[in-house]
């Protein structure tokens, strides 16, 4: 969990006993967390406010590419299955109220507002945020990044800035395509399982139900989770400590930690959003 | 696995090199998967076991997701009532049914699901993280020195573990959501709790249907966890590979174990 990153120091020798030196600890953990991700995070942006610009161009196409193009089968696939699932598990109370023609405006508000989203930022994190993190993490045990101060090269400007750029692109992007191959998907189910027509699906999903203030909804959303991810996916990377089993333990924070701020901030995020 | 590909193919890697490629590492990986799968079945029927290491795995699978897997449906409860309640007020503002409709829903699906890929994400991870620097630390190699099967002495325990922690954790995981599901609709849109606590219309099919997926979940995840950690190989860069494989073929194993167990119970509950 994250309470990995406190000193375990803190748990013990206070004199709290028991479950209630447990929680401090745990609560110490997260806050020390999220307080070291605001200050990387205020590092990146002084980063990117920076006179002459120090974004290495290079390292940041590297980077797209390398997460962005590379995860677009796993987006694909999940969307695509996601799409069925969410029509399959909409079947009964479309045949209970008999709606065949809303079938396309529910799984559109459902898949554009929330579930496309939310899959591909779980996708994403697992893919690309746990392995930036195993990159970086390595680099730290492998003493790069060490090398890097040694040669007066900022590592934040050198490798997190386009990192950080490269996911929260990634993410948004994966998800305009999640939205539509999870649609397409919805499309091809309703036709297999509920034979109702793509045609009536497409005028469910067109006829003025939805807007474009739904799609930007979710394309809002991703933008945080690209932030949540970005953030958690470079922290625990840059403090790895001890060797291989460390580089582990770091994924395993990451994926965590990205997951539960995904669904605390998605919460917020709805709220606000309305 | 590479290499037996470039010798049949030396001269220019076109796109049908490149798919040819993906599929052969496709189906090898399936096998060895598969080969995991039917050694840990084996193994469970048969092996040894050694003493307390299932109970370990269950307290480092069960109670130490407790608090994440808590967190996380808690708030994805709240936030799939508040949905679901703009939504109904569009068409039809009659919350009748809203808790019923939610409940069914939870017990056929979303808990199952959604804890689910929580589990895989968390479970799966460490899981990929911890026998994976078993190997590149070479302990797993002197486990075969020890004519100890790596599958018997680590992927069982867990499987075991993870076979009863997970279906524990899902029930755990549905009932936090309905609960911070219930607070949402009371205070957002003044749904009584007594009213939205409506079991009418879950039927033995859901819930069939939702342990299923409990199991099915609960056995998918450390198989395909175990099988990314064992094939680790490299450094730490390898570890951190195998955590993230891990993580993805998990929750891709989740997604589609969901799409049949879904189409099937469809077909044999009916959409009732």
């Amino acid at each position: 969990m994250s309470a990995s990153v406190s000193q375990p120091s803190l748990g013990q020798g206070r004199g709290l006993a028991g479950p209630a030196a447990a929680a401090g600890a745990l609560f110490l953990g997260i806050a020390e967390t999220v307080g070291a991700m605001a200050v990387l995070f205020a590092s990146i942006v002084r980063t990117m406010a920076a006179v002459p610009p120090t974004l290495d161009t290079h390292e940041l196409r590297r980077n797209l590419h390398k997460m962005a193009v590379k995860s677009l089968p796993i987006v694909v696939v999940t969307a695509l299955f996601t799409g069925v699932i969410a029509v399959i598990q909409a079947a009964p109370v479309v045949k209970r109220y008999g709606a065949e023609g809303l079938l396309g405006w529910g799984a559109g508000f459902a898949t554009l507002r929330e579930v496309a989203p939310l899959l591909t930022a779980l996708m994403v994190s697992g893919r690309v945020g746990a392995n930036n993190t195993a990159e970086l993490g390595t680099m730290v045990v492998t003493e790069q990044i060490d090398a890097l101060r040694a040669l007066a090269i900022d590592p934040v400007a050198f490798l997190v800035l386009p990192r950080f750029i490269a996911i929260v692109v990634t993410l948004v992007t994966m998800t305009v395509y999640a939205d539509a191959v999870a649609l397409a998907g919805a499309a091809f189910a309703g036709l297999g399982l509920l034979q109702i027509e793509p045609r009536s699906f497409y005028n469910g999903l067109t006829g003025g139900l939805l807007g474009f203030g739904d799609v930007a909804n979710g394309l809002v959303k991703s933008l945080v989770f690209g932030f949540v991810i970005a953030l958690s996916s470079c922290h625990f990377g840059m403090s790895t400590t001890g060797g291989a089993p460390g580089v582990g333990r770091s994924v395993n924070a990451t994926v965590v930690a990205s997951a539960s701020g995904v669904f605390i901030l998605d919460y917020f995020v709805s709220f606000l959003l309305g | 696995m590479s290499g037996q590909i470039e010798q049949t193919a030396p001269s220019p890697p076109g796109i049908v090199h490149d798919l040819g490629a993906k599929g052969i590492d496709l189906f090898l990986g399936a096998r060895e998967l598969y080969g995991v799968f039917v050694r840990t079945l084996y193994y469970v029927a048969r092996g040894r076991r050694e003493k307390g290491a299932v109970l370990q795995q269950m307290f480092e699978i069960g109670n130490r997701s407790l608090f994440f897997v808590s967190i996380s449906m808690g708030f994805i409860g709240m936030i799939i009532l508040y949905q679901a309640g703009i939504e109904i007020k569009r068409v039809i503002p009659d919350y009748s049914l809203l808790g019923a409709t939610y409940l069914e829903l939870l017990v056929r699906d979303l808990a199952a699901s959604l804890g689910g890929l929580m589990l895989a994400t968390r479970v799966g991870a460490g899981i990929a993280a911890e026998i994976g620097s078993m190997v590149v630390t070479e302990q797993v190699d002197a486990l075969r020195m020890c004519a100890a099967d790596p599958v018997d002495f680590l992927v069982v325990p867990r499987f075991l573990a993870s076979l009863v922690m997970t279906t524990v954790l899902i029930v755990w995981a549905g009932a936090v959501a309905f609960a911070t599901g219930a607070v949402t609709a009371s205070v957002a849109f003044d749904v009584p709790v007594r009213i939205f606590c409506n079991m009418s219309l879950i039927d033995r099919g859901d819930v069939v249907t939702g342990l299923t997926k409990c199991v099915a979940y609960g056995a998918a995840i450390p198989v395909v966890s175990g099988f990314c950690g064992l094939s680790t190989f490299g450094g730490s860069e390898g570890v951190g590979w195998a955590a993230t494989r891990a993580v993805v073929n998990s929750s891709l194993a989740i997604i589609i174990l969901n799409a049949i167990i879904s189409t099937a119970s469809l077909l044999v509950f009916g959409a009732t």
